[in-house]
């Protein structure tokens, strides 16, 4: 399994936009986890002490979504995703950059159509009250919020491609 | 065109794509997409992966693994990593080698509050990299030792790897938990023996260093003592009941918390870039595991899973035998896969089938998540080797693989091991009840 | 001739996948092999909760459903499946469902774009508890007890302490006392290995309904002519026939299993088990009631089933739905 450390480069530049996202992504993502934690938390407290907290189970999947998705646009903006390099690392660079504008292309196209399958979801369960089971708590923001995701990474990925393109 | 060809297609159009450098998730979800949208129908495939990408990130018990990450990135704002080494320097520190076998105790101990094994070796190793430099081990092995050590992060409870396995192959977490700690200790014990053959015979690769007295080994135990009671207390909890898997996730995030006040790194920097550490990972797993989905949705209306399971019972082989075949598949794939796209790949196919001969899928799951480690470190794409020299610059990888071979020898050993004997495996969770 | 591809979330060895492939066989022998079927199981082409619309967008053309798990668009078919207390048997179940699918135009509107292959009841959860047995009402209180969530209020008021947790973890949180027990049916018994943790099931009727649980897509359906439609159509007989037999089998093979194991069986007085249908019943009246804060009229089919139930009408109400 994966993790932290930057195995790539970080990305070249931070301009004012991307770093009002990533603050954006930070901060849902920073609220999901920790009201994540404290729904489980407490749910295993009351568990030992005889209160019941009933459908923390659903409150947590709500953060979840909050930290999946501003994770997915986090990663993003770090230039996480992981990749191999293990071929790339050796050709020369003209040809690593045609690649990695062919790599963007893919990328924004892969995310736009997930978008576009999330948007269809959406359309189809408007008008159904979409809902978790005890709680109430409506699902469709949920969806929402990752389409806004999905389709936030595919521009940056766009961008990655006409920042590179002008240069 | 038959749906088979269709799929091996998919799979060389995928090899195609990591090779030119396109992200993991996004070449697997792309290839998924297209499969789908040629085998059904453009329709379906665009409405698959709108399910699948919505269903993966509400998922509850996927839910654990960022928490998880927060924990081990709040333990190492703590100072656990550097910790565990330093104690376990001052135990072995005077014996031939001894700093390596602090790395891989060292590695042990930080495994239990990490769930990976890229976060292990970069944690541990650049607290004990620079150390076994300055008292003149020989790189290679002492990057080598590091490399092998991070892969305990992955089994040793909590395991990101597993996590995803008991998902897909709807198996109690708890249990799987369970199970890979006799086989996860017993990895660091042939590591540690590995490292002790070495020594004797190459007594140059690691030369003893100043002994410390127990006095000050027994302060350094008590500035761990914090650390320990919380691994204790979040892995013990788990196993007695006091809290599901999930649930310890959450409660090992409020006891990291307690840990860094306790310590002096609750501010709100120290916080802020465990925070930050974990989205930028989540958000690379989450995007891998969707695209792995999507993939694995694909392979299998390919039929291609089928064909390959009808294969290996034509053979009729011996359970074992046919076991080994696997592991060697794995260990192939896992030379140019990443290992939770192995893992997602693989489970679908490979479960039924080890099922069918006999085994159990909690068993299949230390398996199949021990033979995934070894393709962290093995060439030509050990990930682990890769982080160790982001750490050291100066080391070459060829000196890293080299230093390598050895650890692979033991962990040929220790998976044979954990083939022929599945209860090393099973016996903890039959005893614990998951 | 039409190669039909069926998706279920559910693995091969299922009980409702052994029904499922004796229908394919059935229709595949019955059409003269111009039917023939591609079978996807264990999850890998349809999801459990947004298997309607995945069906509906041609991802499969015919495939398992399951409204009950459907979080939104179903959910008159989800909380119907809750208004069938005192109902007797599953053959009963499917025929109140017919009923009431015939009357009410809720019903169709929520499968819209889908046709109904096959309608599917289902075995009476009973209550399995570790060391304290339930006799009666009163040994609820204070019981830690995992439930689906449409049972959770009828749980409270009985004084228990209903969780939600996912079922993967219901083994183990059994095996370590984090719960005291778990409403399942009895083949749970033996297919989650719960006699290993439980001691005791009480039978007690948690009525359930009946819900549609096998569809086809309407894509799909225009591509067949009009003969293979109307045998798809008969064939609905066979797949019900098939499941309920399959159900019943895995019933009996958990009680059968629970007894070797050293299971202790009970069942609540009737007059107590009428008390609890009474509590049922109200709780149902009330999430009926609930539907119209999703502008469904969930009130008059909760009293149509239940007029269905206690005059014991349904077998009389055709399969268009008329009285
Ligand atoms: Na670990
Ligand atoms: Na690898």
């Amino acid at each position: 399994m994966h993790n932290d450390l930057d195995a790539g480069e970080e990305a070249p530049s931070t301009p004012e936009g991307e770093s009002v996202a990533a603050r954006v992504a930070f901060l849902i993502g920073g609220t999901g986890l920790f009201l994540a934690m404290a729904t489980d938390a407490i749910a295993v407290l009351g568990r030992h002490t005889g209160f019941a907290l009933l459908g923390s189970i659903e409150v947590v999947q709500a953060c979840i979504v909050l930290i999946a998705s501003s994770a997915m646009v986090f990663a993003t903006l770090k230039g996480a995703h992981a990749a191999v390099h293990i071929l790339t690392e050796r050709l020369d660079l003209a040809m690593v950059a045609r690649l990695a504008r062919l790599s963007a292309v893919l990328s924004a196209l892969m995310f736009l159509i997930l978008a576009g399958g999330c948007l269809w979801l959406v359309a189809d369960l408007w008008s159904g009250a979409e809902r978790t089971e005890l709680l109430h708590i409506p699902i469709v923001p949920l969806r929402l919020l990752q389409i806004v995701a999905l389709l936030f990474i595919a521009a940056l990925f766009l961008r990655t491609l006409f920042r590179r393109g002008t240069r | 065109m038959t749906p088979e060809l269709i799929g091996l297609l998919g799979i060389a159009a995928l090899l195609v794509l990591l090779a030119i450098g396109v992200p993991i998730g996004v070449g697997l979800a792309g290839v998924g997409l297209l499969g789908l949208a040629v085998l059904i129908s453009p329709e379906a495939a665009v409405i698959k992966g709108g399910v699948i990408a919505f269903e993966t990130v509400m998922k509850y018990e996927l839910g654990v693994l960022p928490l998880f990450l927060l924990m081990a990135h709040l333990c190492f704002a703590a100072g656990a990593s550097r910790d565990f080494f330093d104690v376990a320097a001052r135990f072995v520190g005077h014996r031939r080698g001894g700093l390596a076998l602090a790395s891989i105790a060292g590695c042990a101990g930080f495994g239990a509050i990490s769930g990976s094994s890229l976060a292990t070796v970069a944690t541990v190793g650049s607290a004990a990299l620079p150390e076994m430099r300055r008292a003149n081990y020989q790189p290679g092995f002492a990057a080598g030792a590091l490399a092998a050590g991070g892969t305990l992060g992955s089994l040793i409870p909590p395991s990101g790897a597993l996590i995803v396995f008991g998902i897909i192959a709807e198996q109690s977490i708890g249990k799987l938990f369970a199970a890979a700690i006799i086989p996860g200790l017993s990895q660091a014990l042939f590591y540690m023996v590995a490292i002790g053959i070495m020594c004797y015979f190459r007594p140059a690769l690691g030369p003893k260093s100043a002994r410390v007295g127990w006095r000050d080994r027994l302060i350094g135990l008590g500035r761990i003592i914090d650390i320990l009671l919380l691994v204790v207390f979040v892995i013990g909890g788990l196993m007695i009941g006091w809290f599901t898997p999930t649930e310890a996730a959450s409660v090992g995030v409020v006891a990291a918390l307690g840990l860094c006040v306790l310590r002096g790194a609750f501010n709100r920097r120290a916080i802020g870039d465990a925070v930050a550490s974990t989205l930028r990972t989540a958000g690379m797993i989450y995007v891998v595991i969707i695209g792995a989905i999507l993939f694995a949705s694909f392979i299998s209306v390919t039929g291609i899973a089928d064909v390959m399971s009808q294969w290996v019972r034509d053979m009729h082989a011996s359970p074992v035998l046919a076991i080994v075949f696997m592991a060697l598949l794995l260990l192939l794939l896992g030379s140019f896969l990443d290992g939770l796209a192995l893992m997602l790949l693989t489970t679908p196919i490979f479960l039924p089938i080890a099922v069918e001969l006999g085994y159990s899928p909690i068993w299949f799951g230390i398996f199949l998540t021990r033979a995934m480690e070894i393709g962290f470190v093995h060439p030509p794409l050990g990930l682990n080797v890769y982080v160790i020299q982001g750490i050291a610059k100066d080391i070459p990888l060829g000196a890293i693989f080299r230093g390598i071979v050895p650890f692979l020898v033991a962990d040929f050993f220790h998976l044979a091991l954990i083939i022929a004997v599945p209860a090393l495996t099973l016996w903890l969770p039959s005893v614990t009840g998951g | 001739e039409h190669v039909l591809t069926y998706a279920s979330p559910y693995p091969p060895g299922h009980p409702f996948s052994r029904a499922d492939r004796e229908w394919m066989a059935e229709m595949e022998r019955a059409s003269g092999g111009r039917i023939a079927f591609r079978p996807y199981w264990s999850g890998a082409l349809l999801s459990s909760d947004m298997s309607m619309e995945e069906i509906r967008h041609g991802v499969a053309d015919i495939g398992l459903i399951t409204p009950i798990y459907a979080k939104g668009g179903a959910h008159l078919l989800r909380v119907q499946s809750g208004f069938y207390g005192g109902v007797r048997d599953i053959a009963e179940q499917i025929a109140v469902y017919d009923c009431l699918a015939g009357r009410f135009s809720g019903f169709a509107k929520e499968l819209h774009g889908l046709h109904v292959l096959a309608v599917q009841g289902g075995n009476f959860p009973g209550v399995l508890t570790r060391t304290r047995p339930i006799r009666h009402l009163e040994d609820f209180k204070g019981l830690r007890l995992r439930a689906q969530s449409d049972a959770v209020d009828v749980l409270k008021e009985l004084g228990a302490d209903p969780v939600n947790m996912p079922m993967s973890e219901v083994y183990s949180a059994l095996a370590k006392g984090v719960i005291d027990g778990v409403i399942a049916p009895a083949d749970t018994i033996k297919s989650l290995h719960f006699s290993e943790v439980a001691k005791h099931f009480t039978s007690i009727r948690f009525s359930r309904g009946a819900y549609p649980a096998r569809a086809i897509s309407d894509k799909a359906w225009r591509r067949l002519p009009q003969d293979l439609r109307d045998l798809l159509s008969d064939g609905r007989r066979t797949w019900e026939a098939a499941l309920n037999r399959e159900l019943l089998q895995a019933e009996a093979d958990g009680i059968a299993f629970g007894r070797e194991n050293g299971i202790d069986f009970a069942s609540l007085p009737p007059e107590e088990q009428a008390r609890f249908d009474g509590l049922y019943n109200r709780d149902a009246a009330r999430q009926a009631e609930r539907l119209r804060s999703i502008g469904i009229d969930g009130v008059p089919v909760f009293e149509a089933a239940q007029h269905l139930i206690t005059t014991g009408s349904a077998g009389r109400c055709t399969r268009g739905g008329k009285l």
